[in-house]
């Protein structure tokens, strides 16, 4: 049984059709990237997994139970944590506590919090030297660091990522994705990606999303071996192996 | 000399009124985005619930347990009945609620008590002590210790606490406090309890200094508005200098220009700043918050 299990998944904003029956499944233990075009609905997606967008119709079933509908609050304390699109630091308070308030989804004493999050610098260690820095003097590869170790706070067993490449430098971008190899040995992973080639570098699996729908899944290899979809989402003909 | 020390006593002690409920005015709009317009009210009930508790024959410190924790039931009703319902909304229905609920309650007490004002018996017998040239009002002492302890307990509670810090993400962002597992509908929930007990502080604290009476509330409420948008809108330590410079202010000015034009002062100082520097004293610190 997968991990996470998502079938035949629509989410309407309005009158948008953002998803369009998205099947998918993401195996305990494993990285899986979602690629895709702007726009497609990869961090649709996401947000319905985390509680932040309604399905309106299909299932999500997590560990085996539906989770469809339920709130934010709720599914974070089921152990899914969501890193979403453009870090969302808390920028009036400091790194320290942006941090220590990732562990909100669980019950623990303040000052074990505190040595969690202090330990946490060891996975993260650029960004030891802002701990008490406020969130909106960061730069967006500080900022990212901050983000993904406030998500790795709530000891998720499902961690969603978007877009942690999105407007870094390409030495950051290395740094980030070091970082994402380093947590698949204990936590499993769902990313989405648009920088194609780093997305499917750490993946086990990989899909395809095109205008709100799955149009492809495989192995990276044999995501890189299709030529179609190489030229069409996985960024032009060059010969590249994964 | 003399009489300046006395005015600066005496607006101190007025200031920290207004910098009680403007502190409500901040606290609310930073986990909610809107002016509660119903922040005077608040003093004024409480006010009222004093004189009830005091009239129905409790110990003076029991009546003032009995009206904060009716303020806190206050706050509750208050963010389920009027905020709530609106929570999704843009910030307009939610003002427009907030001043409805502030008519309400105006008319409510209205239509229980009447329209004459009341008075409540300060706290202490003693009157006040002369120290020097100045004489030491107790209920403005009282006001200045209290206020004195409320703002350190709220510096310690957002400052120093886990339960502080989640009201703080909240404020700046609603989505992601959620995403973590922070309830958000909690930490708003304690907002408006906690406003609303500030409130009723200052309307308690105050009463023995003016009458009780159904106007007291929306008096508070515009020098306190006023006292936040000198502050800086949105900052807690802008609210409190930005009371206490009001009241100081216009004791001073009533005592040396003009009584009459006393609450005018206020509003002058109000427009000089909105003319000249309407971020407020600490604007720049909240648009680095935005």
């Amino acid at each position: 049984m997968p991990l996470l299990e998502i079938r035949n998944l629509v989410v309407r904003y309005g009158e948008i059709e953002a998803l369009r029956g998205v099947t998918c499944a993401v195996e305990e233990g494993q990285v899986v990237t979602l690629l895709g075009a702007n726009g497609a609905g990869k961090s649709t997606t996401l947000r319905a997994i985390s509680g932040l967008a309604k399905p309106t119709s299909g299932d999500i079933l997590y560990d085996g139970k539906s989770i469809a509908g339920l709130g934010p609050e709720a599914i974070v304390r089921m152990g899914i944590s969501h890193v979403p699109e453009g870090r969302r630091v808390f920028p009036g308070l400091t790194v320290k506590e942006n941090i220590m308030l990732g562990a909100s989804n669980r019950r623990a004493a303040t000052s074990e919090i505190s040595r969690e999050a202090d330990a946490m610098f060891d996975l993260f260690p650029d960004i030891r030297k802002f701990t008490n820095a406020l969130g909106w003097t960061l730069s967006g590869g500080q900022l990212q660091m901050v983000a993904v170790a406030r998500g790795l706070m709530a000891k998720p067993r499902l961690l969603l990522l978007d877009e942690p490449s999105l407007g870094l430098a390409p030495v950051i971008v290395q740094a980030v994705f070091k970082i994402i190899s380093e947590i698949r040995r204990n936590t499993t992973v769902l990313l989405v990606e648009q920088n194609a080639r780093m997305g499917l570098s750490v993946a086990d699996y990989g899909y395809v999303l095109e205008t709100g729908r799955i149009v492809l899944g495989g192995k990276p290899d044999e995501l890189w071996g299709n030529e179609a979809i190489r030229a069409a989402y996985l960024g032009g003909h060059a010969k590249v192996s994964a | 000399m003399d009489l300046a020390l006395q005015l600066l006593f005496t607006g101190i002690g007025i200031g920290a009124v207004y910098a009680l409920v403007a502190l409500g005015f901040v606290l609310i709009f930073r986990a909610t985005n809107v002016v509660n317009f119903a922040q005077g009210e608040f003093s004024m009930v409480a006010a009222y619930l004093m004189v009830v508790a005091v009239e129905a024959g409790l110990p003076y410190w029991a009546a003032f347990i009995v009206a904060l924790l009716g303020m806190a039931l206050l706050g509750v009703v208050f963010n389920l009945g009027v905020y709530y319902p609106l929570r999704h909304r843009t910030y307009l229905p939610v003002i427009i609620a907030t001043i409805g609920a502030s008519i309400l309650l105006a008319n409510s007490v209205l239509a229980i008590y009447g329209p004459q004002p009341q008075v409540l018996e300060g706290w202490f017998e003693t009157p006040g002590i002369q120290v020097g040239p100045v004489y030491l009002d107790s209920q403005y002492l009282l006001i200045i210790g209290v206020t004195i302890c409320l703002v350190v307990f709220n510096f310690w509670f957002f400052e120093k606490t886990l339960l502080g810090k989640k009201l703080q993400a909240t404020s700046q962002d609603k989505e992601m406090a959620s995403l973590l597992g922070i309830s958000v509908s909690t930490m708003i929930m304690i907002t408006f309890i906690y406003s609303a007990v500030l409130g009723g502080l200052a309307g308690i604290l105050v009463a023995p200094v003016l009458f009780v009476s159904i106007q007291m509330g929306s008096t508070i409420a515009l020098k306190a508005f006023a006292a936040t948008i000198i502050g800086g809108f949105g900052d807690v330590a802008g609210a409190i200098i930005g009371g206490l410079a009001l009241g100081v202010i216009e004791t001073f000015g009533a005592a040396y220009i003009s009584v009459p034009y006393k609450d005018g002062f206020a509003f002058l100082v109000l427009i000089a700043f909105l003319i000249f520097r309407p971020q407020g004293i600490f604007g720049e610190r909240v648009a680095e918050k935005a």
